[in-house]
């Protein structure tokens, strides 16, 4: 039986508006194993990327238990879930979110720099993380110079280069192309495999989708359906 | 990591960074200018009294007061046993003030008679010139100042009348030797000096004092039953006590120009924090606390001052090298105004003690103003900071 690195139990975020509160998320329940590369799948508004935040600790839930990696995200404190992000978690966006002022290598080690390694051994994870995007070329570049493909996988290296346990991502083809966006997804899809990082996806993306394992459909803040990919 | 990210995002902020550095330098080079000009005339003052006033110290008559010129007629006492020896030695000179009428081309002004002996050397006063005299004419030795408010010049004669210590005025006919350039104002506003042993003459008696300049700092704090030793500080009160009152002006001058610095720096601050919400967004995702990218900003924005500070040597250094070398002239007329100090040009020296202080202290204000902008990381929601929303 594989272990659980995040459960959801009858989990609900409501955001609070002009007229009342509004439920993002209604009674959640869910359970994620390592190694899994699943992905939140549903129209814009459905709650998509607040399940992401919660799961990665940016956000709390209003209502319910939430449980990654060992810490009640319900009940985390914001220098607790700082922790979490900082060892656990890796997080790839739809716009990259790269350090205008550094280069490639510089944005990619910047996690490392949270974590008290040593500069030897983090200056290989950082080339290897490189390495797996296929960017070893552009190591001195700047975002500025670089494709918006090249940013994503800059921003996967990153995100990957503590060999987290888990990796969110949130729309993170939404801004590429075709061959780009199929160029990302099997990089990801190779890391997965390879070192075992569960990924959680936030789309709407056919393409995406159609490397998903485990796709779990949201519509109106609820989970309509939980299914294993068809195939697998 | 943090200074790191600090400096580039400085870097990368282009001339927005590169104004604020200038607009601290230019409130520093002033500041530095302030400090520089305050301390060499303060110093220039001291050494100026020093050299022609006040020795390495001085005991005055215990009845004299400076404030009170009625009192200078009878502030005068022997030459107590014990300071013998150093008068003898030349270690202590005496000196002998007299209230006299001066008569320069008929008019009547009053003035100060003060005889030096000849052979002092322990004032940089030129009282080897005040020679006995010839043809019944006292030579004397006036500074710039008196010569320009009693219209007097060298080779001039003119009467001075004196009281002597019996009551009985007496008058003697004197001429100017030479005006003397005197850049202690107290030794030349209203002062004619004379040889001391013709003063004593007119005044009928032969060893008063009215004080002693002290030449050997072995007699500094001696005390003696007519004459009380008149310390630096008692002597340079009223200097002191007009640095403090420049000094107010100086800290409101300073406060404005660090408030204008402080403006432009909060104002990059805010914006940043702003404009750059979707990395704090990022950074907190990353795993920072919001402490930390706090610490980010705040540093950011202390580094403008740390550059300022750099650069402040390389921009003020063709004035602070001009007013060190060719000085600051103080305007025609201040002079005449008696403030010690004002005499001379003044070389800058550059206090390096003081104006550190002065950069740790606005480096801390910066530190202060940088921070304040990034309160509002602090209620900033990661999640908002992400999709670029602010409150």
């Amino acid at each position: 039986m594989k272990e659980v690195i995040a459960i959801t139990k009858n989990m609900s975020k409501a955001f609070p508006t002009g007229e009342g509160d509004f439920w993002a998320l209604k009674g959640i329940s869910l359970e994620f194993a390592r190694g899994e590369f699943s992905g939140f799948v549903g129209p814009s508004g459905s709650g998509k990327t607040t399940l992401l935040n919660i799961l990665g600790s940016l956000d709390t839930p209003t209502k319910g238990e939430v449980e990654v990696l060992g810490h009640k995200i319900h009940q985390i404190s914001p220098r607790q879930a700082s922790y979490l992000r900082s060892q656990h978690i890796g997080f790839i966006f739809q716009t990259y979110n790269l350090l205008p002022v550094y280069n490639v290598y510089e944005n990619v080690e910047f996690p490392l720099l949270l974590l008290k390694m040593d500069a030897a051994a983090r200056d290989k994870a950082v080339r290897d993380a490189i390495a797996w995007v296929g960017l070893t070329d552009k190591i001195k570049s700047r975002p500025n110079q670089l494709s918006g493909g090249q940013c994503q996988r800059v921003a996967i290296a990153r995100a990957m280069v503590k060999k987290p346990d888990l990796v969110l991502a949130d729309e993170p083809t939404a801004n590429l192309d075709t061959e780009n966006s199929m160029n990302i997804l099997d990089t990801m899809q190779t890391l997965n495999r390879e070192l075992g990082t569960s990924f959680i996806f936030s789309t709407h993306d056919p393409k995406v989708i159609g490397y998903l394992k485990r796709i779990i459909r949201l519509i109106d803040g609820e989970v309509a359906s939980d299914d294993i990919a068809p195939g697998l | 990591m943090i200074l790191r990210l600090a400096f580039r995002n400085i870097v990368n902020n282009g001339w927005r960074s590169l104004i604020n550095i200038v607009v601290v330098a230019i409130v520093l080079i002033v500041m530095v200018w302030m400090q520089a000009m305050y301390f060499s005339w303060i110093r220039l003052a001291e050494t100026q009294q020093i050299d022609w006033e006040y020795g390495k110290g001085m005991l005055r008559e215990k009845s004299y007061d400076p404030y009170d010129p009625f009192t200078i007629e009878d502030a005068n006492a022997p030459i107590p046993p014990e300071l013998e020896v150093g008068v003898a030695d030349g270690d202590l000179v005496p000196v002998l003030l007299a209230p006299a009428s001066i008569y320069p081309e008929g008019r009547m002004m009053s003035a100060v008679v003060k005889g030096i002996p000849r052979e002092q050397q322990a004032l940089m006063f030129p009282s080897h010139k005040l020679h006995e005299g010839e043809g019944g004419l006292v030579p004397v030795l006036i500074g710039q100042s008196m010569a320009k408010s009693s219209r007097l010049q060298t080779g001039d004669i003119f009467s001075i009348r004196i009281r002597d210590i019996h009551g009985t005025y007496d008058a003697i006919d004197a001429i100017v030797e030479e005006v003397l350039f005197i850049p202690a104002p107290t030794a030349d506003v209203g002062s004619i000096w004379v040889n001391l042993d013709v003063l004593r003459e007119i005044k009928g008696s032969e060893d008063i004092a009215s004080y002693f300049v002290i030449g050997d700092a072995k007699y500094q704090g001696i005390k003696t039953e007519d004459f009380r030793y008149i310390d630096k500080q008692e002597y340079f009160a009223d200097l002191y006590q007009m640095l403090q009152n420049e000094r107010f002006q100086q800290v409101l001058m300073y406060a404005l120009l660090v408030f204008l610095a402080m403006i432009a720096i909060f104002d990059t601050q805010a914006l940043a924090v702003f404009k750059r919400r979707r990395e704090i967004g990022t950074l907190a995702a990353l795993g920072f606390t919001k402490a930390k990218i706090a610490l980010i900003f705040t540093l950011e924005g202390t580094l403008y001052t740390a550059f300022g500070i750099i650069a402040t040597p390389i921009l003020g250094f063709p004035l602070f090298w001009y007013y060190g070398t060719t000085g600051f002239k103080i305007p025609r007329g201040y002079d005449d105004f008696g403030v010690l100090g004002f005499s001379e040009t003044i070389l800058f020296k550059y206090p390096i003690n003081e104006i550190l202080m002065v950069f740790a202290i606005i480096l801390v204000f910066t530190a202060i103003v940088s921070w304040l902008p990034t309160r509002k990381i602090a209620r900033l929601n990661p999640v908002d900071a992400l999709r670029g929303k602010v409150d």
